[in-house]
């Protein structure tokens, strides 16, 4: 026991001498939730549109307006010139053009039928779809206000009212689809992953590197008491970075916490031995310090773009999919987020706690031994 | 002058070449990640689960099943009998959302042409959620307005859709890749090239030499451009025999640009390599100032247009953002130099800042 404390007092001092890495461990979470709080959302407004005004009447005008108005869509440019729509999207002025014809008041008042183009960009296939749905809707809805004949709708006999179909929408447990809800318990999950796989990897790998796991390993310290003096530093720091993550959480985003934290901490520390374990593996299996960091650089990688996190893991292929059943953040995650937003409790997550447990018992242990391998 | 220099680079690619281990994770891994996020990053909406609940049975009601049994972004999967069913399809994560079709859904069309359709959402996934919503009201608006045609609305809405018709995601993803990788690779392989000689004393013995700070900087960056370069083919290989990716446009253009941004990303590294004080430090701030604002805040995935206005500030600090402008162009729209010209010259400046910062910095650190 005395030796693997004083392992621990030699790594904390270790820790706190090193200014510049206490920055970035402290400083890297804040700044990280900061921006990924607000970047991270499929909700797309603000999208660059033309509109090329052929037809320049009280008709088109209105229409000018509507988009102007609508926040989906940033009006940047008007054009009375059809041949001005294409190199706008080239030059990526805008990423929507919407054509209105020449004749288009005159045909409706007519009671003809009028033809209108839209010109999008379609590099980015989401935003694409989504700003055409709502410009789609946008004419309809002014369409529908348009009778054939120009004549007030209200005004009309029944059988030529446009169609109406509302759409009542209804969002459980989360009714106003808050993001930050969802993601902040994620990124608070992503950070614990990183810094203890990262920081327990590099500082294994940079004693070796040094020379300094050769002197520790000739002193009476028996291998098994270095390897836990050396871990459990990092695990109390995952702990640390945690708990100022969910303050964060907490103080900035006003995210509701309906479960119980200390359910949490017991699937933390259950999750903390796999990405312990894995830190252990990566820095038994690399030479230098810069392997260490490509090795856990793609774990990271992996762990955070095939756990749900910001990509669901139903609109994968399949392949994928299986893939992503190694990922042992997808589990934490779920945990993380039931217990947030839906108060779940162990009778909720068993299967995600056996789940990580296996993970961490297969991981650690096979990182242990690969660990004494590399010391003897 | 020249001769010192290409006695650095000697040196350096002498470094390079006995590490094989570390050059195989440089070759083999973005070959990895672009395969599997090739695949797994998307936002293409195939298949999702939903039940429908017709409380209508009417001809009309039908149809606008039909309109959902026929799009490829659901499949019907649960016909839930009554509301209760609907908790537990929801409760069970069977199903993301339902649709309900109230009773006197046709009715209400012919009587007052004014009707509603309920659609429950599971928000808990707030992402799938919004997506979700999008793309049913997206149907439900298609549904009416198929309704108004033929009714006589008086218009034709035809969409035009240029560079990527069919709306595949992996044609904007792969490219993104392309620029992440290689920003991240560069910066991490420069990071430690000068805190690795401060750390192992070996510095020192540069500095006795006649070699100025300038020429030691230059040999350092100069092998890992083409290292930069040569990993940079090979995964926009991958992309375009993998992924089938587009590629439009002139590929010495694109050779030459990338020359540039490589040559950005290796400042980058020699800039952190000269502030850190170790390898350690070196090789986290290389890591944490790539990674996230290469992914998060250029553009890669999420639109720079929708971001809040101080972090699209931000983000003209990013050189993947000017990268992924020019990638994108180059291959996806076919543009040339002229419309592309602001970006490199961005870049360029870039780099040329950092490396000059980094020579002055690195000087006033030997001569002290």
């Amino acid at each position: 026991m005395h030796a693997i404390k004083q392992i621990m007092i030699k790594e904390f001092r270790q820790i706190k001498r090193d200014r510049a890495m206490l920055a970035i461990i402290f400083v890297m979470p804040v700044v990280q939730l900061v921006i990924l709080g607000y970047v991270i959302s499929s909700e797309v407004k603000y999208i660059d549109t033309m509109i090329i005004d052929l037809d320049n009447s009280a008709m088109s005008r209105a229409i000018r307006q509507g988009v102007d108005q609508s926040v989906y869509f940033d009006l940047v440019q008007v054009s009375d010139r059809y041949r001005d729509g294409a190199p706008a999207i080239d030059r990526g002025e805008v990423k929507i053009a919407l054509v209105l014809p020449h004749d288009m008041s005159q045909k409706i008042s007519q009671g003809e039928k009028t033809r209108i183009q839209i010109l999008v960009d379609g590099q980015d296939s989401n935003t694409s779809t989504i700003g055409l749905g709502y410009l789609n809707g946008l004419l309809i809805d002014y369409f529908k206000t348009i009778s054939p004949a120009g004549v007030n709708p209200k005004a009309l006999p029944l059988e030529l009212t446009p169609v109406r179909i509302d759409t009542e929408m209804r969002n459980w447990y989360n009714p106003n689809l808050d993001y930050s809800d969802y993601m902040i318990p994620g990124i608070a999950a992503f950070l614990l992953t990183i810094v203890t796989s990262l920081l327990s990897a590099m500082g294994l790998v940079r004693e070796r590197e040094i020379g300094t796991l050769e002197q520790l390993s000739v002193t009476p310290i028996r291998k098994h008491q270095l390897l836990i003096g050396k871990i459990i530093p990092f695990a109390i720091l995952g702990f640390i970075e945690l708990t100022v993550a969910l303050a964060f959480a907490k103080l900035w985003y006003d995210i509701p916490m309906r479960g119980n934290l200390g359910i949490l901490a017991i699937f933390s520390m259950v999750y903390l031995i796999t990405t312990l374990g894995i830190g252990l593996l990566v820095s038994a299996s690399a030479r230098t310090q810069q392997q260490a960091l490509f090795m856990t650089w793609f774990f990271m990688v992996y762990a955070l773009l095939m756990s749900g996190f910001i990509f669901p893991i139903e609109n994968m292929p399949r392949f994928a999919q299986w893939i992503s059943y190694l990922n042992p953040l997808r589990y934490f995650l779920v945990v993380i987020r039931e217990i947030f937003i839906k108060d779940a409790t162990v009778v909720h997550l068993y299967q995600q706690g056996i789940i990580l447990l296996i993970f961490g018992v297969v991981i650690f242990t096979f990182a242990t031994m690969k660990f004494q391998q590399r010391m003897s | 002058m020249f001769k010192r220099i290409t006695a650095i680079i000697h040196k350096e690619v002498i470094h390079i070449l006995r590490d094989p281990r570390s050059l195989i994770i440089i070759f083999v891994m973005p070959i990895f990640m672009i395969i599997l996020f090739g695949y797994a990053i998307t936002f293409d909406v195939k298949n999702v689960q939903i039940g429908i609940l017709d409380q209508d049975r009417s001809v009309l009601s039908r149809e606008l099943v039909s309109n959902f049994s026929h799009s490829d972004y659901f499949s019907i999967t649960a016909w839930p009998a009554t509301r209760d069913d609907i908790i537990t399809l929801i409760n069970h994560r069977r199903v993301k959302a339902v649709i309900v079709i109230p009773p006197n859904f046709a009715e209400n069309i012919t009587r007052t042409k004014n009707s509603e359709v309920q659609v429950i959402v599971d928000g808990s996934n707030a992402n799938t959620a919004i997506i979700v919503r999008n793309y049913t009201s997206m149907l439900i608006n298609d549904f009416s307005f198929s309704m108004n045609t033929r009714n006589g609305l008086p218009v034709d809405i035809s969409p035009r859709i240029y560079y990527n018709p069919e709306l595949e995601s992996t044609d904007y993803i792969v490219p993104g890749l392309v620029a992440v990788l290689m920003m991240m690779i560069c910066a991490m392989l420069t990071s430690i090239t000068i805190v690795r000689e401060k750390e192992t004393g070996s510095m020192e013995q540069i500095l006795v030499s006649p070699i100025r700070s300038g020429e030691i900087i230059l040999g350092k960056v100069i092998p890992y451009i083409f290292l930069g370069f040569l990993v940079a083919c090979v995964v926009v290989g991958f992309g375009l025999v993998v992924f089938g990716v587009p590629f439009r446009g002139n590929a010495l253009f694109l050779i030459l640009f990338s020359f540039i941004y490589i040559y950005a990303s290796l400042s980058l590294g020699v800039f952190i390599s000269t502030q850190a004080s170790t390898q350690q430090v070196a090789l986290m701030l290389s890591l944490v100032g790539t990674l996230l604002p290469s992914v998060l805040l250029s553009g890669f995935v999420f639109p720079v247009f929708a971001m809040p206005p101080f972090l699209q500030v931000l983000s003209y600090l990013v050189p993947a953002r000017y990268y992924l402008t020019i990638i994108r162009g180059i291959m996806l729209k076919g543009v040339g130099p002229s419309l592309l010209w602001q970006p490199v010259l961005l870049l360029f400046i870039f780099g040329t800042v950092l490396i000059i910062i980094s020579m002055k910095r690195f000087q006033s650190k030997l001569e002290a």
